[in-house]
């Protein structure tokens, strides 16, 4: 193990499985009509469309019939919180969500401010995770929607769901939960969780890349204005032809993730602890998250090391900073600094996310890497002003 | 889609930086800002440079500027010290525009060292 690229980044995206492919290939040559067509052709579309959607239905425990299909999460955080605030708008303005959740939640809420929705931005612990009795705290009377993701990217945090989607049915919020790092990853049924919407994709759970679906609980009072227009599909929720054979990529995934998920945990705990352990007495080094969160990611800061330098010596490993892509000069993670970490730590983080494919003897070589890169770094480093 | 944001000249440096350390009893000076923390010793005899040691704390185009400036200031009249200007490093090692105000504390730290040397005879 030398020069050859090591994937540890698999909280950004997977490869897809090659039983997906398969079953890509297959539709994408039998199954060409347009779904929405009522001709024999087009019902043989409508049939994959509808076997995909028993397939994560079956995955979340859910009604296939509560599932748009959308271009991913970030789709699917769009339509769900904006539509959601705009549909209960003529009840309330007030809508909660979390200073640690992802882009696709955090810029959505912002946008909804601009428009004249009253945000509050509520505030996790030091490890990332947001208290009940904070959340009930920052709701009001005029409150009509909550966010929480429910595995949190950077670190892997996982959200007592439950607790707080409790507090939003006592008082008739809507609720819904970015569940892009959850859904096949971690066992959920969703039919028992008190969630109004859950945004979900592909990619993330070894499907393709530009497909995702939003859950929409059957339930009085839980519904969305679409933010796309153009057609009948999809109840007019999200119009648009459907992409039969990405559908059917994600279905097969959800199958797969459902038979394999328990396995998965197991595998990926034992990589997140073995690697952990090699490098966890390195001077200076601290975990960011929660010790008992998703075990696929490992975020770690280290003191006085600069994180551009540190993930390039880190190559040929593939991970990711604590910092945000959102310019070329990069930035402390706007998630860490939100848990109290200085921008110190937050600039060092690496964040190195495990998966299925993923042996001992990679996360073994990223340890050494890790070790050897953090010494290389302080030894060419002058020493710390006072 | 994103490119390299390194090029080879920047991957060659940082992997191996030959004037990385320091010079025993050579002139020093120490800076640190825009996210940079550098220390740039060297040593001359009769107006040349003979020396150029660097210490830095900072991304990879900074280590490998660092890198490169001590490399080509090695055999120069110590006069040039106190007017370098480290656009050519900066072109040759295709830094992005970003970060000019990290490698101009390269350039400052060599113009420094030059005044040191000048304030010593």
């Amino acid at each position: 193990m030398g020069d050859e690229m090591i994937y540890l980044d698999y909280a950004a995206s997977t490869p897809v499985d090659p039983r997906v492919y398969d079953r890509m290939r297959e539709v994408g040559q039998a199954a060409y009509a347009n779904p929405s067509s009522t001709h024999a052709a087009g019902r043989l579309t409508h049939a994959v469309i509808a076997q995909a959607a028993k397939q994560l239905g079956g995955l979340l425990n859910v009604d296939p019939k509560t599932l748009i299909w959308t271009s991913g999460a970030t789709e699917s955080d769009n339509l769900a919180i904006a539509g959601a605030a705009r549909y209960r708008a003529h009840r309330g303005k007030h809508i909660v969500t979390m200073k640690t959740e992802h882009k696709a939640v955090t810029d959505v809420f912002e946008a909804l401010a601009r428009e004249g929705f009253d945000v509050t931005w509520v505030d996790a612990d030091s490890r990332g995770l947001l208290d009940p009795d904070v959340f009930a705290a920052a709701l009001r009377d005029d409150t009509q929607f909550a966010s929480i993701m429910f595995v949190n990217n950077e670190t892997g945090v996982i959200q007592n769901i439950e607790a707080l989607g409790a507090i939003c049915r006592e008082r008739d919020i809507l609720f819904h939960v970015d569940g892009a790092q959850a859904v096949g990853k971690v066992p959920i049924d969703f039919a028992a969780l008190p969630v109004d919407l859950l945004s979900l994709t592909g990619h993330k759970f070894y499907g393709p890349k530009g497909i995702g679906a939003l859950y929409m609980a059957d339930r009085p009072g839980c519904h969305v204005d679409p933010i796309l227009f153009g057609g009948g599909q999809q109840r007019r929720i999200r119009p648009g032809t459907l992409p039969t054979d990405l559908i059917a990529g994600l279905g097969m995934a959800a199958e797969i993730a459902a038979g394999s998920i328990d396995d998965d945990l197991a595998h990926l705990a034992h990589l997140r602890d073995l690697l952990w352990n090699g490098i966890r007495e390195i001077d200076g080094i601290s975990l960011n998250g929660d010790p008992d969160g998703f075990p696929g990611i490992l975020n770690v800061s280290v003191e006085d090391i600069e994180g551009e330098s540190l993930l390039f010596a880190l190559e040929p490993i593939c991970a990711a900073t604590g910092s945000a892509c959102n310019s070329k000069i990069q930035e402390p993670s706007y998630v860490l600094r939100a848990l109290g970490r200085t921008d110190m730590q937050a600039q060092s983080a690496i964040r190195f996310s495990v998966g299925r494919p993923t042996t001992v003897e990679e996360v073994e070589f990223a340890a050494e890497r890790y070790r050897a890169a953090v010494a290389r770094l302080r030894s060419l480093a002058p020493e710390a002003a006072a | 889609m994103s490119a390299d944001p390194y090029s080879a000249q920047v991957r060659e440096l940082f992997a191996a930086p030959a004037h990385a350390g320091d010079i025993a009893g050579g002139e020093v000076v120490s800076l640190s800002d825009q996210d940079v923390r550098l220390r740039l010793s060297g040593s001359a005899t009769g107006g040349t440079v003979d020396a150029m040691r660097f210490r830095a704390w900072g991304c990879p185009h900074v280590i490998a500027a660092a890198e490169a400036v001590c490399s080509a200031l090695e055999g120069r009249p110590l006069t040039d010290l106190e007017n370098y200007a480290v656009a050519d490093v900066m072109q040759n090692l295709a830094v992005p525009v970003e970060k000019t105000g990290r490698i101009l504390v390269i350039e400052d730290a060599v113009r420094s060292l030059g005044q040191r040397f000048r304030d010593r005879t």
